[in-house]
């Protein structure tokens, strides 16, 4: 399951913890509505997600290009190993764009 | 939703050289070509040992064939589309992305498609150690974990547990979301290798369930990679599908 906590300072971050898998849609676009209210750029801090699989990283993708869409940039920051090697297999850095990752 | 409103259908067939037999293994019967097309394009792709690709252009609609010589007998994979098209954007992957994957998968012998007695030969091999229902997403979560703890107590370890993990969630997840709402995953320790088998009782895969509109608010249009990440990772699978249900046999060797 996935857990969210939303900081709305210095900059808006989502911390994500926890699994994400098909089921983690409503938690991410709910936590990321929440902290892109008044914002152009939300931080997605993935240091607390130990498990992600095709499903997960579809709902990711889908989100990030929709907020694209509405003129909302979501930056990713301190991607584990786990979700590193999800993202690498499936392309991720080419479907939503490089300048999305923050290394 | 029926067969000419499905974007694309994927069928399989095997053509076995000693008795001249044509039969499908994936999918219905209608076959892409006369059957006296289909053999004699097998039996070419037999004496060539050859991988031999073959396009059936139509109005609208195309048959994409694949004939993958095996020894004496020949996998013929056929995605029959009905004029989807890709728009642009669109994240998932096309359709002959995954028709070659699974050819080549299937031509260096990664994947086996079974029929029902061949499935039968590799289910009464052992019995499973482990077994779980899965039914939700947190069943499917429980399911990780413990299999994650038994891969370690077998001496699959480190990133290989983490990859063979991921393949037995991504194969539990095709039977949340297309194979009836749940299924099972189970352990066999075998004198060679570790194998999970994941089942389901659904109405059978077809490979391009995720171009369809998600039946569920639940279930998300997935990507298409879920076959491509099990096929990069797992030693050898092995898989039969039908109208009674679905199963994947995942084996890492050890």
């Amino acid at each position: 399951m996935l857990h969210t906590t939303v900081d709305k300072e210095p900059e808006p971050t989502v911390h994500l913890q926890g699994e994400m898998d098909l089921d983690c849609a409503e938690t991410l676009r709910w936590a990321v509505g929440d902290a892109a209210v008044d914002a152009q750029e939300v931080i997605l801090d993935f240091a607390g997600v130990r498990f992600i699989d095709s499903s997960g990283t579809g709902i990711f993708v889908r989100l990030c290009l929709d907020m694209q869409q509405r003129g909302i940039r979501l930056r990713v920051h301190d991607l584990t190993p786990a979700v590193a090697q999800v993202f690498d297999m499936l392309r991720v850095r080419e479907l939503v764009g490089e300048e999305v990752f923050v290394d | 939703m029926s067969e000419t409103q499905r974007p694309a259908t994927l069928r399989v067939f095997r053509y076995e050289a000693a008795g001249s037999t044509l039969r499908p293994i994936i999918g219905d019967a209608v076959m892409p070509l006369s059957r006296n097309e289909l053999v004699k394009l097998a039996r070419d792709a037999i004496a060539q040992r050859t991988f031999v690709i073959h396009a059936v252009p139509g109005s609208g609609q195309a048959d994409e064939l694949c004939f993958i010589p095996y020894d004496d007998r020949c996998e013929i994979l056929s995605i029959h589309s009905n004029g989807w098209r890709r728009h642009y954007g669109d994240h998932r992957r096309s359709l002959m992305q995954i028709l070659n994957d699974l050819a080549a998968a299937v031509a260096c012998s990664r994947l086996r498609l079974l029929d029902d007695d061949e499935l039968r030969v590799e289910l009464d091999r052992a019995t499973p150690t482990l077994a779980f229902a899965i039914s939700d997403s947190a069943t499917l979560a429980e399911a990780r974990t413990r299999l994650g703890d038994a891969l370690e107590l077998v001496g699959i370890e480190g990133a290989r547990r983490d990859e063979t993990v991921l393949c037995a969630s991504e194969a539990a997840t095709n039977a949340l979301v297309h194979g009836g709402g749940g299924g099972t995953v189970s352990l066999v320790p075998l004198d060679d290798r570790v194998r999970v088998v994941v089942s389901d009782r659904g109405p059978g895969l077809n490979f391009l369930n995720w171009l369809e509109t998600p039946a569920t608010k639940r279930a998300q249009a997935s990507m298409g990679y879920g076959y491509k990440i099990i096929l990069d990772h797992i030693d050898r699978v092995c898989l039969h599908t039908g109208t009674s249900g679905t199963t994947l046999i995942l084996d890492q060797l050890t």
